[in-house]
């Protein structure tokens, strides 16, 4: 109980020390200073949305920011508008470039997105420096006023100190709330591990999208903040240098805390100044004491914070267990009306081809509700493959898949789960650091409809937060999982599995695909995972799984699919497919293949 | 046209040169060197510091550049990379930046802030081809050292035992270690080689066009364009790419004077300046990434565990 | 608490200094980034200007603004709470320069500045007063220069796309349309540029016949190097940058052979007295030879003490002096115009290709116009 106070005690200290600051280096010059330190927090808050939230390195904040600055120079000085105008031109400006830029390279990778945000970002320079007529090239555009709002000119020093901070204080606090529910967990498993989050219907693109445009915005109003400090407008601004001041003050102070982004920009703006004494080699001194603290504090001075004073683990559980909004004994599936001989889910005359090579053949089945049905066949016999089909991952050339009687062809991933189709995976994919009520909590992403504007509307908790914990909590305990507040990195493999399978169920599938949920298990694991899968069948979810242990689907599965070389070869119930002469052939067959499946399989396909 | 596509030639192999050096830290380490820009500006000082003490001609100068520009590799390797190696790789990407800003100001502190100019490799004098068309010694002279380099480079890969190694520490760390390699060791010896092809092309760079202290950061752009757009992490990629900034750089701004009597249909004289030409360049790179998001030779992209 | 301890120290010192009645010219200029070079020679002239200011006791502190717009303005600002700051130097960087205007203004403590950018003192301010000719000056010159003693009328700009080059490609493009002539081709060259043949394969197919050059140093001393390279003799009228010793450095004397340029003053042995003890304290101080930035520079520091020494106690006065009255410095003879600008004289210089220093060819005596 001591370490979650101490925390607090030096959250307090941290915002007291931020107050008193100007309040003892108050001459003009460190009040300028401090100014500077708060327009570049503000950029450095924003370029935490896309950098530090998703986890994509855009380099195109500085962009950002310097068309901010231009926008507000220029409405400022050529056409006289005053400081709301200004400034609501210059978020707009940056937001409608930013949804420019977004159309090429949202979807880029990596390294790619790096670059080609840099790209654009070189191109706006270039235009600032030759469109001499509008921009003052490369002079800039000077001459901007001080800010004037409804016709009172906000001076330097104190007022024009306050005004910038407040517009700190006031974008901190919408960020720490739009990121510290649901939405930013759902955030924090994109900048994970995009397929995983496709898996729970969290649509990527989307949230990519939001959180440059939020990056923009405050880029933007900084900006425009940073033309009336400077009173100029220049090419500067835009540049590679200024580009790399933001990306340090956020590696430096901390990726994805609002803190961070403030204790970053002051230290960087600061350092220089502090070491001013020492004549030319003071940016020597400036470039050794950053690799100094990054070899400190790699993930930034907060995560030193969070290293010496740890977070307390979990959550109030108190508020949690005030919602009572659990999960129905069986989820209302949009198939239950139709008679019971109508399928779930329908796969027709699927094909798909890799090149030449034909991964599925014309594979047709059908699954009912609450039934566990198998797909079994050698490697390479396209079992993966049908999944991916399933759940959109492959687009197939041929064949038709409907869902309750609605055809699911030609949807995004994350519209399928949506539907109701939901999986696991082979090589789990948990977020190792988050803890594993977050894990599962984060499936409700969807279902609760958590976006950033719904966050900023409530108080002090997310409700729909505290409403996924309530869910999550109930299947973790339905699964077995009681130590609900480790990172789920620090589980035991055969935790893991059932942590990813309420993960699954934390979306109200009406079809759940495992794929090989046994592997890896010891056998009293294997049984106990069992039995909780015939459970859930039994509350009307239908279960698909892709396994080879023969000996733990013996009891477990209802129906078995059998493929080879993408063809359907053999349906039925278990004992008929042990028997079927394709399917031992298939297995025994191919001798290569035969070798590397596990012994106990051969001898269960022999008997 | 000719005399364009020969200084197409010469400039592009010196980028490439840069561009090989980065990527091969790139592949081993998997993190972008942001310092590679400075090695190249520091591979232009040195060469100009040693030639003052041993006079000769650039080939007398050149291994001596090679071996010190390799020194202040493991140095950068020491400082920037190996304390950070299990971090996030953005905290290589800003100690780099730190360590280039070192280099920067410790060139400016010693050197002063004037540009300078290295000699030549055999010499700076213009040959004559006939024709009405004459090249620079030096250009024919890097294009051949670049040739060298750059197979030599391949030959170390493809052909020696040690080679094999700094290729299987580049492919999969984890799997060398296992199997016995100092991976520590190579990654050492990797970021060396690149320094060297720094230097290398840094003393090159310089006797051409000359070199001030703040010029790393222009080359560090130049190698990470034609990294990107060669495809990340390949090596012919690489050099295919700085030949098209090189090309850029060099033959289209000079279309109009090509195509004669192309102007009277250009609607503006400003469509084929150094400007419009970079910015052709970067529209070109979207271009390239919008049809093939992996490059131009890229692989598709694994994500990294 | 390691600053403050420092804060304390320096305000210790500064009172003592205060009470020796000793006055403060702080040194605002880029000595790191791109434009170090120019910045290093103009706090060189104004630091010689300041030691040799005896029997005067002048401090300064020297004031780094690296590359940055805002880098001049948080400078000042420093500098500004210091005791006894009577006038500040200012970088020759127009982007750095005009933040500080509004600064200096408040203040009240006039600038001491090389810029050529003619936007400084465009702005109405009382306290920006540039000691080296702008481009009304020195443009007007260089292509007087061509159109009236070369009498060549085709003429093809070549420039660097950076505000310096900008502002001066404008100033030049106006002069020679004035004057009569034809600007027949033009391009702007990216400082990263290398290779300059496109660009000299479009400027002979426009056939002009004289060419002008509005560049920094390393880029015009590339562009010369290829233009020679490539066969060209067409002759070139560079401007000032190609003064500097350092950029002569960088190429052979014959490659600079009939290359003519514009600078503020010619300097050389013989030419005044005043002129010859700068060149000898600069070169045995620097070892190095003086260049433009910091013979201007010099002056201009040297004036703010001048008015020191008639008197001047606060920022004020000296501004009130530099306002009003004439100075005649190493270089020439300085009165401002009403806007601030001081200098109003320039010359032409011209290699003969067996020296790296030009010789005198032309000088042009102007007038402040105030208007």
């Amino acid at each position: 109980m001591s370490l979650p106070h101490a925390r607090t005690i030096a959250g307090l200290l941290g915002v007291l020390a931020l107050v008193a600051w100007p309040l003892v280096f108050s001459s003009p010059f460190d009040l300028r200073i401090f100014t500077l330190t708060g327009v570049f927090a503000l950029m450095v808050i924003g370029y935490q949305f896309i950098f530090g939230h998703v986890g994509a390195l855009a380099l195109s904040q500085a962009t950002f920011f310097g068309l901010g600055a231009y926008a507000t120079a220029i409405c400022a000085v050529k056409l006289g508008f005053s400081f709301p105008t200004t400034l609501t031109l210059s978020v707009l400006v940056s937001v409608v470039v930013a949804l420019f830029i977004a159309i090429p390279v949202l979807r880029l990778s990596s390294h790619y997105f790096a670059l080609a945000t840099l790209g654009i970002s070189q191109i706006v320079t270039l235009v600032a420096l030759e469109w001499v007529s509008l921009t003052g090239g490369g002079n800039g555009f000077a001459g901007v006023p001080l800010p004037n709002i409804a016709g009172v000119v906000i001076p330097r020093g104190w007022p024009l100190m306050l005004l910038v901070w407040t517009f700190v204080a006031v974008g901190a606090v919408l960020a720490w709330q739009m990121m510290r529910g649901l939405y930013g967990k759902a955030c924090h498993v994109v900048r994970e591990d995009e397929v995983a989050a496709r898996s729970l219907g969290i649509d990527i693109d989307r949230i990519r999208l939001t959180m440059l445009l939020l990056s923009a915005a405050y880029g933007g109003a900084a900006g425009a903040l940073f033309a009336h400090v400077n009173r100029i407008a220049s090419p500067e601004a835009l540049e590679f240098k200024t580009m790399v001041l933001c990306l340090t003050m956020a590696v430096v102070g901390g990726r994805t805390k609002v803190a961070g982004a403030i204790i970053g920009a002051l230290l960087i703006v600061h350092l220089p100044e502090w070491f001013r004494f020492l004549d030319r080699s003071y940016v020597m001194v400036n470039a050794i004491i950053l690799i100094g603290l990054l070899i400190v504090a790699p993930e930034g001075l907060v995560g030193l914070i969070d290293r010496i004073l740890p977070k307390a683990r979990g959550v109030d559980m108190a508020k949690v267990s005030a919602i009572r909004d659990t999960p129905k004994a069986s989820p209302p599936p949009r198939g239950a009306l139709l008679p019971s001989t109508t399928p779930i889910l329908e796969v027709r005359n699927l094909g798909k081809r890799f090149g030449g090579v034909k991964a599925l053949d014309d594979v047709s089945f059908e699954l009912h509700r609450g039934t566990i049905t198998a797909v079994i066949g050698p490697n390479g016999s396209g079992k993966t493959t049908l999944v991916n089909c399933i759940t959109g991952v492959e687009t197939p050339n041929q064949g038709v898949i409907t869902l309750g009687g609605a055809p699911i062809g030609g949807r995004m991933p994350h519209d399928i789960v949506r539907s109701g189709i939901a999986r696991t995976f082979q090589n789990l994919r948990l977020v190792d650091d988050m803890s594993v009520l977050d894990n599962v909590a984060v499936a409700r992403f969807e279902a609760e409809g958590a976006g950033p504007m719904s966050a900023l509307k409530v108080g002090r908790e997310d409700p729909s937060l505290l409403r996924a914990y309530a869910y999550a909590l109930h299947l973790l305990h339905r699964l077995g999982v009681e130590d609900v507040h480790r990172p789920a990195g620090s589980l035991a493999y055969g935790v893991k599995r059932r942590v990813e399978i309420a993960r699954a169920l934390a979306l109200d599938p009406q079809v759940l695909l495992l794929d090989e949920p046994a592997a890896g298990l010891n056998e009293s694991e294997q049984n106990d995972l069992a039995a909780r899968l015939q459970d859930l069948a039994a509350s009307g979810v239908t279960l698909l799984i892709i396994e080879h242990n023969m000996p733990f689907l013996r009891t477990l599965a209802t129906y078995m699919i059998c493929l080879d070389q993408g063809r359907l070869i053999a349906e039925g119930r278990p004992r008929e497919i042990y028997e079927n002469p394709l399917v031992l052939d298939a297995y025994l067959g191919r001798g290569a293949t035969a070798a590397v499946e596990p012994e106990p399989v051969l001898a269960e396909v022999r008997s | 046209m000719l005399q364009l596509t020969l200084n197409t030639l010469s400039l592009g192999s010196a980028y490439a040169l840069v561009a090989l050096g980065l990527v091969l830290v790139l592949n081993a380490t998997n993190a972008v060197n942001f310092a590679h820009g400075a090695l190249v500006m520091l591979g232009s000082y040195l060469a100009f510091a040693i030639a003052m003490v041993v006079p000769g001609q650039g080939i007398v100068v050149l291994p001596l550049v090679l071996l010190s520009a390799a020194a202040f590799g493991l140095v950068l390797a020491l400082i920037a990379y190996f304390p950070l190696r299990t971090k996030p790789v953005v905290a290589v990407f800003i100690a780099t930046i730190s360590a280039g800003s070192i280099f920067e100001n410790l060139v400016l502190l010693t050197f002063g802030p004037e540009p300078r100019s290295t000699p030549p490799i055999l010499g700076n004098s213009m040959l004559d081809l006939g024709g009405g068309l004459a090249i620079n010694e030096q250009s024919i002279a890097v294009i051949c050292a670049a040739f060298i380099l750059i197979a030599g480079q391949y030959v170390l890969f493809a052909h020696t035992r040690f080679g094999r190694r700094m290729r299987a520490v580049a492919q999969d760390p984890d799997m060398a270690a296992a199997s016995g390699i100092n991976v520590k060791l190579m990654i050492a010896f990797t970021f060396m080689l690149a320094a060297a092809l720094a230097g290398a092309a840094g003393m090159f760079l310089s006797a051409t066009y000359y070199t001030s202290p703040t010029d790393g950061g222009n080359y560090m752009m130049k190698a990470y364009l034609a990294v990107t757009i060669g495809g990340w992490g390949s090596i012919p990629g690489t050099v295919v790419g700085a030949f098209l900034v090189a090309l850029f750089e060099v033959l289209i701004p000079a279309i109009p004077a090509l195509i004669p009597g192309l102007d009277a249909y250009l609607p503006t004289t400003t469509l084929f300046s150094m400007t419009s030409s970079t910015i052709a360049l970067f529209i070109t790179f979207l271009a390239v990434l919008l049809l093939r998001p992996q490059g131009l030779f890229g692989e598709a992209i694994k994500k990294r565990a | 608490m390691r600053r403050a301890t420092l804060l304390a120290l320096a305000s210790l010192l500064c009172t003592s200094v205060a009470n020796a009645q000793a006055v403060q010219i702080p040194v605002i200029v880029p000595l790191t980034g791109p434009i170090a070079l120019e910045g290093t020679s103009q706090r060189n002239g104004a630091v010689l200007a300041i030691e040799s200011a005896a029997p005067l006791k002048v401090d300064t502190t020297v004031l780094d603004t690296a590359g940055a717009a805002e880098g001049g303005a948080n400078a000042l600002e420093r500098a500004a709470g210091g005791k006894g700051v009577v006038a500040a130097v200012a970088p020759m960087f127009g982007t750095q320069v005009l933040p500080m205007i509004p600064l200096a203004d408040e203040y009240g403590i006039p600038l001491l500045t090389t810029a050529g950018t003619a936007a400084i003192t465009e702005k109405g301010s009382k306290f920006v007063y540039r000691f080296f000719p702008s481009d009304m000056v020195t443009k007007r010159a260089q292509a007087k220069y061509v159109l009236e003693d070369l009498g060549k009328k085709k003429v093809a700009i070549l420039y660097n796309s950076t505000a310096y080059g900008q502002s001066g490609f404008d100033a030049l493009t106006n002069y020679i349309k004035q004057g009569g002539g034809d600007v027949v081709y033009s391009d702007a060259i990216d400082l990263t540029t290398k290779d300059m043949t496109p660009t000299f394969a479009k400027l002979k197919a426009a056939n002009p016949d004289v060419v002008l050059i509005q560049m920094h140093t390393g880029s015009m001393a590339l562009l010369l190097r290829q233009y020679r390279q490539a066969g060209l003799d067409i002759p070139v009228v560079a401007n000032t940058m190609l003064t500097m010793p350092s950029t002569a450095a960088l190429l052979e004397p014959a490659e600079l052979k009939g290359v003519c340029a514009e600078t503020s003053a010619f300097i050389g042995k013989g030419v005044s007295p005043a002129l010859d003890t700068f060149i000898d304290t600069y070169t045995a101080k620097y070892k190095a030879a003086p260049d433009f930035f910091a013979l201007q520079q010099y002056d201009g520091v040297n004036m703010a003490i001048a008015a020191v020494k008639d008197g001047a106690k606060t920022p004020g006065d000296v501004q009130k002096y530099l306002a009003s009255k004439t100075y005649d410095g190493a270089a020439m003879s300085y009165t401002s115009d009403g806007k601030g600008n001081m200098a109003h004289s320039a010359v032409i210089v011209c290699f003969d290709g067996t020296s790296r220093s030009p010789a005198l060819v032309k000088r042009y005596e102007g007038k402040p116009t105030t208007n």
